[in-house]
């Protein structure tokens, strides 16, 4: 290490560790607790929840933005995609078989890739549970989860829309796709202009989570989902916005 | 998801763009259907997979498979006074749910 | 107390010690805590096993997130609920987990 530098003391923050929490919560605990005793009632095995912890570790959104920039790139790649949700996931290194053999007991193995045109918009939901393509797009965000979205968007979908910040024309069609079975849907949304020449990984930065649930569509320059601000749960204390800081 | 093919009892399939109205079973038969496709008639979009049909829905357990369905509706006719004539609504349905709409 | 309650997630459910009031004090960016794969797991494990199936799990979590844990933020409102319907099905005792919890705490605050 050469001594030229001038790092000065441990604390300097050249070397500083990332900030955590230092504080042990009944949160954790609890979680700790039950897990640990559900596994000595065996209902299930340290091995399975071993597994399916680093599945979940595993997951998130940018494997969808690789499909669908794939997608926008490589049209013998998109046709397959289209017709062969599975195998296409397979190309880009997402395995609906995981973490079982035979997916999750939420995911399962029936894929659907949704194309969106210039007179036709998909949205997805799942009004039973929030059910989600989460071998694509990691853990489903809260607003997706909430029966405030569940009920609504079926009910009033530009509304809701809306509320995200997309309006649509009234020709476009907007279809929902409730997956309250086995199929897994995310959406395929239309390549925008300005985006001629694109790397793949300059396409797959715009195309967001918010864009392959079909509530944002994609833009260049836009590669951050924001949502409207929530109402604060104790507005005293803090905020949604400023905890998402 | 086990495939018995010797125990399909489907019968006679849908085929994409047959129409279809979901039946109005008593609830104890559903466990994943959301009440506002009722005695709605839509258009098969697709068909999906064969899967076993779930036990709290089947009196024998026999390992009957049959067909799922991609069902299309129009949110018109999902929703009284639905303003957008275009909108349209997806949702997958096992066979037994549906039964062929002759308008 | 009303009889939905558990009295031991009564007491657990600190609105100062969610993850959302905790991180921005510590400085923390990461929007989730470390515990909530952890959690999701064992939702999966739940349904895989055929214990808590994922559709009366998130039933009930529906039912319980729009009442008793209305104003707890996720993820700790769906570590609540499921708990609570854990402990409501009989998969758990309040009993084990109160005691388990001080195990617990004793074993974290000991390294």
């Amino acid at each position: 290490m050469s001594h030229t530098h001038t790092h000065g003391n441990p604390g300097d923050s050249h070397h500083k560790a990332a900030p955590m929490v230092e504080e042990i919560t009944d949160y954790e605990v609890l979680e700790i607790a039950v897990r640990e005793l559900a596994i000595e009632h065996g209902l299930f095995t340290a091995e399975d929840h071993r597994r399916f912890t680093e599945w979940a570790e595993s997951i998130g959104p940018a494997a969808g933005s690789r499909l669908v920039a794939k997608a926008w790139t490589d049209p013998a790649f998109k046709a397959l995609a289209l017709k062969d949700g599975l195998k296409a996931c397979k190309e880009i290194g997402v395995d609906w078989a995981e973490p079982t053999g035979v997916g999750t007991p939420s995911d399962y193995m029936e894929f659907h890739l949704l194309e969106d045109t210039p007179t036709l918009h998909h949205v997805i939901v799942c009004t039973l549970c929030s059910c989600y393509p989460r071998p694509l797009l990691g853990m489903s965000p809260e607003w997706y989860r909430t029966t405030n979205y569940r009920r609504r968007l079926v009910r009033w979908p530009r509304q809701v829309l809306a509320e995200f910040g997309l309006i649509l024309p009234p020709e476009v069609e907007v279809r929902v796709e409730d997956s309250n079975q086995k199929c897994r849907f995310m959406v395929l949304p239309m390549r925008p202009a300005g985006t001629d020449k694109w790397s793949e990984e300059q396409l797959a930065a715009i195309v967001t989570r918010d864009c392959m649930i079909g509530v944002a569509l994609p833009k260049p320059g836009r590669t951050v989902d924001v949502h409207p601000i929530q109402k604060a749960r104790r507005p005293v204390k803090g905020s949604h916005q400023e905890a998402a800081q | 998801m086990k495939k018995n093919k010797a125990s399909d009892k489907t019968g006679a399939l849908f085929k994409v763009g047959d129409k279809v109205r979901v039946r109005d079973m008593p609830y104890m038969f559903y466990t994943r259907s959301q009440m506002y496709t009722r005695g709605v008639v839509g258009t098969i979009a697709a068909l999906t997979y064969k899967d076993l049909i779930a036990e709290e829905e089947a009196f024998n357990f026999d390992g009957r498979v049959e067909q799922y369905y991609i069902v299309r509706f129009r949110q018109k006719d999902l929703w009284p006074g639905y303003p957008f004539d275009n909108d349209t609504l997806q949702t997958e349905c096992p066979h037994r749910w549906l039964e062929p709409a002759t308008n | 107390m009303s009889e939905d309650q558990i009295a031991l997630l009564e007491v657990t459910r600190n609105l100062d010690k969610t993850w959302e009031t905790l991180a921005p004090r510590y400085g923390v960016t990461n929007p989730n805590p470390p515990w909530k794969t952890s959690l999701t797991a064992m939702c999966d494990c739940l349904a895989v096993s055929g214990a808590l199936p994922a559709l009366d799990r998130r039933r009930a979590e529906d039912e319980l997130a729009d009442s008793l844990y209305s104003d707890v933020p996720s993820p700790e409102r769906q570590l609540l609920a499921l708990v609570h319907t854990m402990v409501s099905r009989g998969l758990v005792s309040e009993a084990d987990l109160a005691s388990r919890m001080r195990i617990v705490r004793e074993r974290l605050e000991a390294v």
